[in-house]
């Protein structure tokens, strides 16, 4: 018995140190390219390849970094449009999740497919039609160009809705009678309620939406429209590679991401799975 | 002071209004639904079977006349080609590793929020971060990669080697997520059923064959299904590492569509492809869900 508690816990060990190396080697890129970020370009240019910096202190890549593009500039117009989109994205889903979970009229179940359906249509096909539609609307270089095709979030839609529904109808009817408005039922009942989701579902889209990067190169064209994801690319050329400030501007790109990430994970962790396999 | 009485509103409106009141609620997320995702679709269709001039309009009917072009061109066979190799490898590459990844992290143990936290950090980097980080480390001169392994490669320089390079990048940006599906998927089923497996003398490959893989089979057609798609529509590290070269080694089907229509106007020619692309993906889903039907094991 004792030699079979021993195996277990070496194996346990063994498991965990085999984890711990396989993690190592998956964050290797992301350690190596904020590392990089401290070094200058005599250590890029010497061989053989360094992985340590010489020293934390050096910052001038950063500072260059942001002499050469509006970082600032870059990482207000990503945060306006992460917000926009996400902002309208989450109230659209909203609105149709209540009609859904709480009415019954003619057209529902044809209108839940047809939002449902938007799913199957995978967006990178869509990109160059969708491209002429926002430049006829005159929006190309603006932020609701940029937003405007992430406003349909049929995920987003269909995971509130099965929210909604856990939350019993008799409820709804017996607030109807003392007065209570539907709006005001929604806003400050359901949506109190449903905060958890809410959450997961707004951190979800804003990172999608900060970190895209075709359609927003698509739809701007003047420097000082573009997000970050797009400006980070800019630093680099053919002429002049800039490695050490590309990685400098790679570093600060990271920063929001990551610490909505980490503080968030273990809510994302289940909620997004959890609707990854309703979905 | 008197108590005001609330506004009976929902009430006092009967009738029409109040029929109507659910559309309302519908509507803005219709109106969104119907002019950037169906009638793009739609005008896609139009596009292949008509002539469109510079400006995005239509100047007549051309029948079958782009795709006939389309599938005439060569660099059109390569660009076909190697978004199926993409697929083709990333699938099942990505599967085997976030499946490995989960498989050992399933029992919690002290470790585990550490190691856990690795295996998702992916997750939160931008394609566009990741694809220069890449850049970097993959870098026959200046990067790590190469030297650290003794190899002399032109990631994504060379023809032999560019499009690994950018499956490198695309198995990696997909690590995060699917680790997760795959964990909580492991972690589902249900402990009595191991134990019991063990107990009737299963060894561990046993126990993932008979008791642990058919029970956590949805997930791998989820994951593979989502792998797949995104597989089929890779562009972003083509835009940004190698823009489809060297000699179009890297061109995939969804960049060529990009370059046609956005980089030369000829809107014809990229909504031929933009529809073979989806046409394929979703007759590849079609093929996954007609496998699933027979081999997927739903509690």
């Amino acid at each position: 018995m004792s030699g079979m508690k021993r195996r277990q816990l070496w194996g346990g060990i063994a498991a965990q140190a085999a984890a711990l190396a396989l993690g190592l080697i998956i964050i290797f890129p992301i350690v190596y390219g904020i590392l990089g970020a401290f070094k200058s370009p005599a250590e890029f240019s010497a061989y053989p390849p360094t992985f340590w910096p010489k020293s934390f202190a050096y910052t001038q890549n950063f500072s260059d970094a942001f002499a050469r593009v509006p970082f600032l500039r870059f990482g207000f117009n990503s945060l306006v449009v992460a917000l926009i989109g996400t902002v309208i994205r989450l109230l659209f889903a909203i609105l149709a999740a209540f009609a859904f979970a709480f009415y019954d009229f003619r057209l529902k179940n044809a209108l839940f497919l047809v939002v449902l359906a938007t799913m199957m249509l995978p967006g990178d096909t869509l990109l160059v039609t969708n491209y002429l539609t926002v430049s006829r609307l005159r929006l190309l270089d603006s932020y609701l160009g940029m937003a405007i095709t992430s406003f349909v979030g049929a995920t987003q839609m269909f995971m509130l809705r099965q929210s909604f529904l856990t939350f019993p109808r008799e409820l709804k009817d017996a607030g109807q009678m003392d007065g209570c408005g539907d709006l005001r039922f929604l806003a400050t009942i359901l949506l109190p309620i449903s905060k958890p989701v809410l959450v997961t579902l707004f951190v979800q889209s804003f990172v999608t939406m900060w970190n895209a990067y075709l359609w927003p190169l698509l739809v701007t064209n003047s420097n000082h429209m573009r997000t970050i994801q797009v400006g980070i690319t800019m630093i680099t050329s053919f002429e002049d590679t800039n490695y050490h400030l590309v990685l400098a501007g790679v570093a600060l790109s990271l920063i929001p991401a990551f610490l909505l990430f980490i503080i968030l994970r273990r809510n994302i962790q289940r909620n997004m799975t959890a609707g990854a396999l309703v979905g | 002071m008197s108590k005001v009485q609330p506004i009976q509103f929902p009430v006092s409106l009967g009738g029409p209004i109040k029929k109507a009141k659910p559309y309302l609620f519908v509507l803005p997320i219709l109106i969104f639904a119907v002019g950037f995702v169906y009638y793009p679709f739609f005008k896609t269709f139009l596009f292949s079977f008509s002539t469109v001039n510079a400006k995005g309009v239509i100047t007549g009917f051309s029948g079958l006349d782009n795709f006939n072009y389309l599938f005439s061109r060569r660099d059109f066979r390569i660009a076909l080609e190697n978004t199926l190799k993409i697929t083709a490898i990333n699938v099942p590459v990505t599967v085997f590793i976030t499946m490995g990844l989960a498989l050992l992290a399933t029992k919690k143990r002290r470790l585990s929020p550490v190691y856990e936290t690795m295996f998702t950090l992916p997750m939160a980097i931008a394609m566009s971060a990741a694809a220069m980080i890449f850049k970097v480390l993959l870098n026959p001169t200046v990067g790590w990669l190469n030297h650290a392994l003794g190899l002399d490669i032109g990631w994504y320089q060379s023809r032999e080697y560019a499009l690994y390079g950018i499956l490198m990048l695309t198995v990696w940006m997909g690590i995060g997520f699917d680790f997760l599906l795959f964990l909580s998927a492991f972690r589902a089923v249900p402990d009595q059923l191991i134990e019991a497996g063990t107990m009737d003398g299963a060894g561990p490959w046993s126990r993932f064959f008979r008791i642990q893989l058919p029970l956590i089979s949805p997930t791998i057609l989820y994951v593979a299904l989502t792998n797949m798609v995104l597989a089929m529509m890779v562009s972003g590290p083509v835009i940004i590492l190698t823009q489809g070269g060297p000699a179009r080694a890297t061109t995939t089907l969804i960049f060529m569509m990009y370059n046609s229509g956005y980089g030369s106007a000829n809107y014809s020619l990229s909504a031929c492809i933009s529809l073979v692309a989806f046409a394929l993906t979703f007759s590849l889903a079609l093929m996954a869900f007609w496998v699933e039907r027979k081999r997927v094991h739903y509690q």
